[in-house]
């Protein structure tokens, strides 16, 4: 199987970090009457680094704080304490008009398609959203500025006026990729993304999402709990448990030498195909 | 039925009537507040196509009624008095404004044409039944429009603001339900005073019944907006860098629109029944203003009651309404569950 | 039991609200009773204040409400004007002619409608179950008052029911069953009014509910245990079908006091409503005040005694 990320595993990172967290900590109380008040430490001191132009994956099990960690990262939800750096700016403390223009270049895609989009609204009303919003160009333009997002991730221009209920999953994956584009962000965020697709339309969007990232110089974060997704697309890999980050490095690195014992069981409990030579030669 | 028949049917019977009491000037044969005392309680008057020597005409017409000594009413048998369309008459004004003479049926003046007979003053039911029906079927509607503005407004900002606001609202909500309301109506209207001029009654009435109204929509706009506000495409405006002001206006409102019309359809009917109450009761619209409920509040006087069977007319007339309200609702309900199942 | 108590507290909250409620209503009739006293030649200024101060009328608002609502509490609901005298041995004779009638109203509606929303529920879409929902529909657009008035026409018309009141007239003078006779007889047309008024929309509910109950998977398993179908729908769909009913139940309260004035004012049962639209013409503003505060009251009452039903019958309820 060809691997889209070989181009992608080429490309230098550039010297200074795109992103940058610094000691992240994010605490949830759950209230009780007559029991003592337990918190729960979603993201606790979370220090990364992602550096530009890269496809940095964010691994762990479920309840390990991805999900939370992407929605502080594109400021959906607010922090308890530590700071976020988007290119030499923090993004924590900005005023709302600062924070507007900020939230174009980063941009969180959700898990689920069907869920993210409003299901009333037609193609391009969704794709267009984003520039009503932000209010950054003439309509006239913002159509044009959606239709070409659209052709990027694939998208006919017949499907313009089409009902948002009417598509496929694939078709909306690509129409949420699209409408991202449509503010030319710099970080493309997608918080388990491919996990509900089919397999074969997951490889076309990873395809797109190659071609993607040099043609408008992305970076990605890609969290999911699939190792194996990790290995072929991705540059680089953090490991997450228990709201903390445990190991972080290249993709090659980590893999091939997996330092903390979550790794080790992570790598260890993914599924290993014998390959096809083995097969011909083996028992 | 099948529900879009059902739903048509109803529809154009509630255009009609409302049609029909838009313009009351022209569908009524007389003015409502004229009087012929030598006419009280008159029956309505028989349509006839065949005269008295036995001849048939192309053209209804009527005799003449006067009053005989036992107290009842006897057709002359004099002139004909043919029905005549399009006629000249009292002058009104259209909508208030522009004057007006044309009536859409008429006999010469020497005759009375009382389609469903006359009141104690003599007056015509049915010019009456029409401007009654303006002001009890614009009661409602208006009654209406301001408890579903009024609790949608509510709804929303208690559903979306949430926490004391929201807790607050609804603490004052289980309040006003725990009232019965036609108790807290007639309260409300007892403190205020109880003469004063038509058309401040008129929207006196209409606020009172949209103000104790407001709680069903809301609670029902409350529960929409507060399932809105979570779904994932909120959240994606938001991290488009959306104002609340666009969420609400986008994606949050447009979903309340469904429940508010079928609300609407279930609200009018209930607050037609409030005016028609209070004014039989003698706290509403009152004379000599007709409204259904005070043209039937002579009903509770035993000798109109036994005697004079077309003073009921309002009522079914109300029925009628009614009915069209309900078909449309159940067609809507039904839509609805339809659509989201 | 926390819910109940929830629920209790609840109530107090509401009476606390409403009294509020009705005592600023009051403060904003525009001139009192006694400003028409005023207009009388024959009452001196000095008599007219020294009777505002004794009803406390130049107090601030605050104590106003508090002596108000103090006498409330202890049942001693002010003064009316216009029969000069107390207010509540006034509206405690009619008040109970009011729950009587709603009370058996209430049942005979009830009976009627579980009879019929049971059977129809047993035989959904067949004839009789589609005969009777387009009967009700019908019968729901006629409004209670056009009702009330057909009523009325039949006694009148027919003689067979008295026109209106309590007793007939050498009521004082029957022997205890006579007496009980006499008012049953009065109260035919009435409570059939409202019972016209109540049965479609609880039938309705009952159906519906019953529906519900019968399509549960612990019916179909009692059905295929063999369990005769009567003691299947006592002992088994009945309860299941309680909940939302008995919730029907606290729910139409409200409804059915509005409902029972109207009745009471059109046919002359002297129950609170002919006397609280008396009031209202006459301006008698404690007697007013006094009949809000005791429908409002019943309906708290109501629903408190709905919730504990719900309690013992739903052991759900019990457990949370």
């Amino acid at each position: 199987m060809t691997s889209p990320s070989a181009s992608v595993a080429r490309v230098e990172a550039s010297t200074a970090p795109l992103l940058r967290l610094r000691g992240l900590t994010k605490t949830y109380r759950q209230r009780h009457l007559w029991r003592e008040d337990r918190p729960i430490h979603a993201l606790e001191n979370i220090n990364l680094e992602i550096p530009a132009a890269s496809a940095f994956a964010l691994v762990g099990e479920s309840g390990s704080g991805k999900s939370t960690l992407a929605m502080c990262i594109a400021q959906l939800e607010a922090l308890d304490a530590g700071e976020v750096w988007f290119k030499q700016k923090q993004l924590t403390g900005l005023s709302s008009d600062e924070l507007r223009h900020q939230r174009a270049k980063i941009q969180l895609i959700f898990q689920s398609s069907a869920l993210a989009l409003n299901p009333r609204f037609t193609t391009i009303e969704a794709v267009t959203e984003p520039l009503e919003i932000q209010g950054s160009a003439e309509r006239s333009q913002q159509r044009e500025i959606a239709l070409e997002c659209m052709r990027l991730t694939g998208l006919t221009p017949e499907l313009a006026q089409q009902r948002i209920l009417t598509l496929s999953g694939g078709q909306r994956q690509r129409l949420a990729i699209a409408r991202a584009l449509t503010l030319s962000p710099e970080l493309l965020m997608f918080d388990e993304s491919f996990s509900g697709l089919d397999l074969i339309v997951q490889a076309q969007v990873l395809r797109l999402l190659a071609s993607l990232q040099k043609s408008r110089s992305l970076t990605y974060l890609l969290i999911t709990h699939d190792l194996s997704l990790v290995i072929g697309f991705a540059s680089h890999l953090a490991v997450m448990q228990s709201g903390r980050i445990v190991e972080s490095g290249a993709v090659s690195e980590v893999l091939a030498h997996p330092q903390h014992a979550h790794t080790q069981a992570l790598i260890a409990a993914m599924p290993k195909w014998p390959t096809l030579q083995a097969a011909e030669s083996g028992a | 039925m099948k529900s879009s028949t059902q739903f048509r049917i109803g529809l154009s019977v509630l255009a009609l009537l409302h049609l029909a009491v838009l313009v009351p000037g022209f569908f009524a044969p007389y003015d409502p507040a004229e009087q012929d005392r030598s006419l009280s309680f008159a029956p309505p008057t028989a349509i006839h196509f065949k005269a008295h020597d036995g001849s048939w005409r192309l053209r209804p017409f009527i005799y003449s009624v006067t009053a005989t000594n036992d107290g009842d009413y006897a057709e002359q048998s004099g002139p004909e008095y043919p029905l005549r369309f399009f006629v000249r008459a009292a002058p009104f004004r259209l909508f208030g404004i522009i004057p007006c003479a044309t009536h859409l049926i008429g006999v010469d003046a020497q005759a009375k044409f009382l389609l469903i007979g006359a009141d104690r003053y003599g007056r015509d039911q049915f010019s009456r039944l029409l401007y009654g029906g303006q002001i009890s079927l614009f009661a409602g509607l208006l009654a209406a429009a301001l408890s579903l503005s009024l609790g949608a407004i509510l709804g929303i900002v208690a559903g979306f603001y949430g926490k004391w606001i929201d807790d607050g609202l609804m603490r004052l909500a289980e309040l006003f339900l725990a009232l019965p309301w036609l108790y807290l109506l007639f309260a409300v209207r007892a403190f205020l005073p109880l003469t004063v001029s038509t058309t401040t009654t008129f929207f006196l009435v209409v606020i009172i019944i949209g103000l104790v109204g407001w709680v069903r929509p809301a609670r029902l706009v409350r529960g929409i907006v507060l399932s809105a506000k979570e779904r994932k495409y909120v959240l994606a405006a938001r991290g488009f860098g959306a104002s609340n002001l666009y969420l609400l206006r986008r994606h949050i409102v447009p979903e309340t629109y469904s429940v508010l019309l079928t609300q609407a359809t279930l609200l009018v009917p209930q607050f037609i029944l409030a005016e028609v109450t209070l004014s039989f009761l003698g706290l509403g619209i009152a004379e000599p203003v007709p409204s259904w409920g005070n043209m039937l509040s002579s009903l509770q006087q035993y000798h109109v009651l036994v005697s004079y069977w077309w003073m009921f007319l309002p009522g079914l007339a109300l029925a009628v309404v009614f009915l069209g309200y309900f078909s449309v609702a159940d067609a809507l309900e039904k839509h609805v569950q339809s659509a989201s199942s | 039991m926390t819910f109940f108590l929830k629920r209790l507290g609840h109530a107090a909250f509401l009476l606390a609200g409403v009294s509020v409620l009705s005592f600023l209503l009051l403060q904003l009739a525009p001139g009192d009773f006694f400003d028409e006293m005023r207009l009388n030649p024959q009452i001196s200024p000095q008599t007219i204040s020294h009777l505002r101060s004794q009803f406390g009328m130049d107090q601030s608002l605050p104590v106003r409400y508090w002596r108000w609502l103090r006498s409330a509490a202890h049942g001693d609901f002010g003064y009316s004007f216009a029969y000069n005298a107390p207010v509540s041995p006034l509206l405690r004779t009619r008040a109970l002619n009011t729950v009587l009638l709603a009370g058996v109203s209430t049942l005979v509606a009830w009976i009627i409608a579980l009879a019929i929303g049971v059977w129809n529920a047993t035989r959904a879409g067949r004839w009789p179950d589609r005969l009777s929902a387009g009967v009700f529909s019908f019968s729901l657009a006629v409004p209670d008052v056009l009702v009330a008035l057909l009523a009325l026409l039949i006694a009148v018309r027919s003689g067979l029911f008295p026109v209106g009141g309590l007793g007939s007239s050498r009521f004082e003078e029957f022997s205890f069953l006579q007496k009980a006779r006499d008012i049953a007889w009065h109260m035919v047309l009435p409570v059939s009014v409202l019972a016209f008024g109540l049965v479609p929309t609880l039938t309705q509910h009952v159906r519906s509910a019953v529906m519900g109950a019968l399509s549960a998977p612990f019916v179909r398993a009692a059905r295929a245990h063999g369990i005769p179908p009567a003691r299947l729908l006592f002992r088994h769909v009945l309860p299941a079908a309680a909940n939302p009913l008995i919730s029907l139940f606290g729910v139409s309260l409200a409804t059915l006091l509005s409902m029972s004035l109207l009745v009471e004012v059109i046919m002359s049962w002297p129950g609170l409503g002919p006397f609280f639209l008396e009031a209202i013409m006459a301006r008698d503003v404690y007697v007013v005040i006094g009949v809000v505060l005791l429908s409002t009251s019943f309906l708290v009452v109501g629903t408190l005694l709905a919730d504990a039903l719900l309690l013992a019958a739903d052991p759900r309820i019990r457990r949370s």
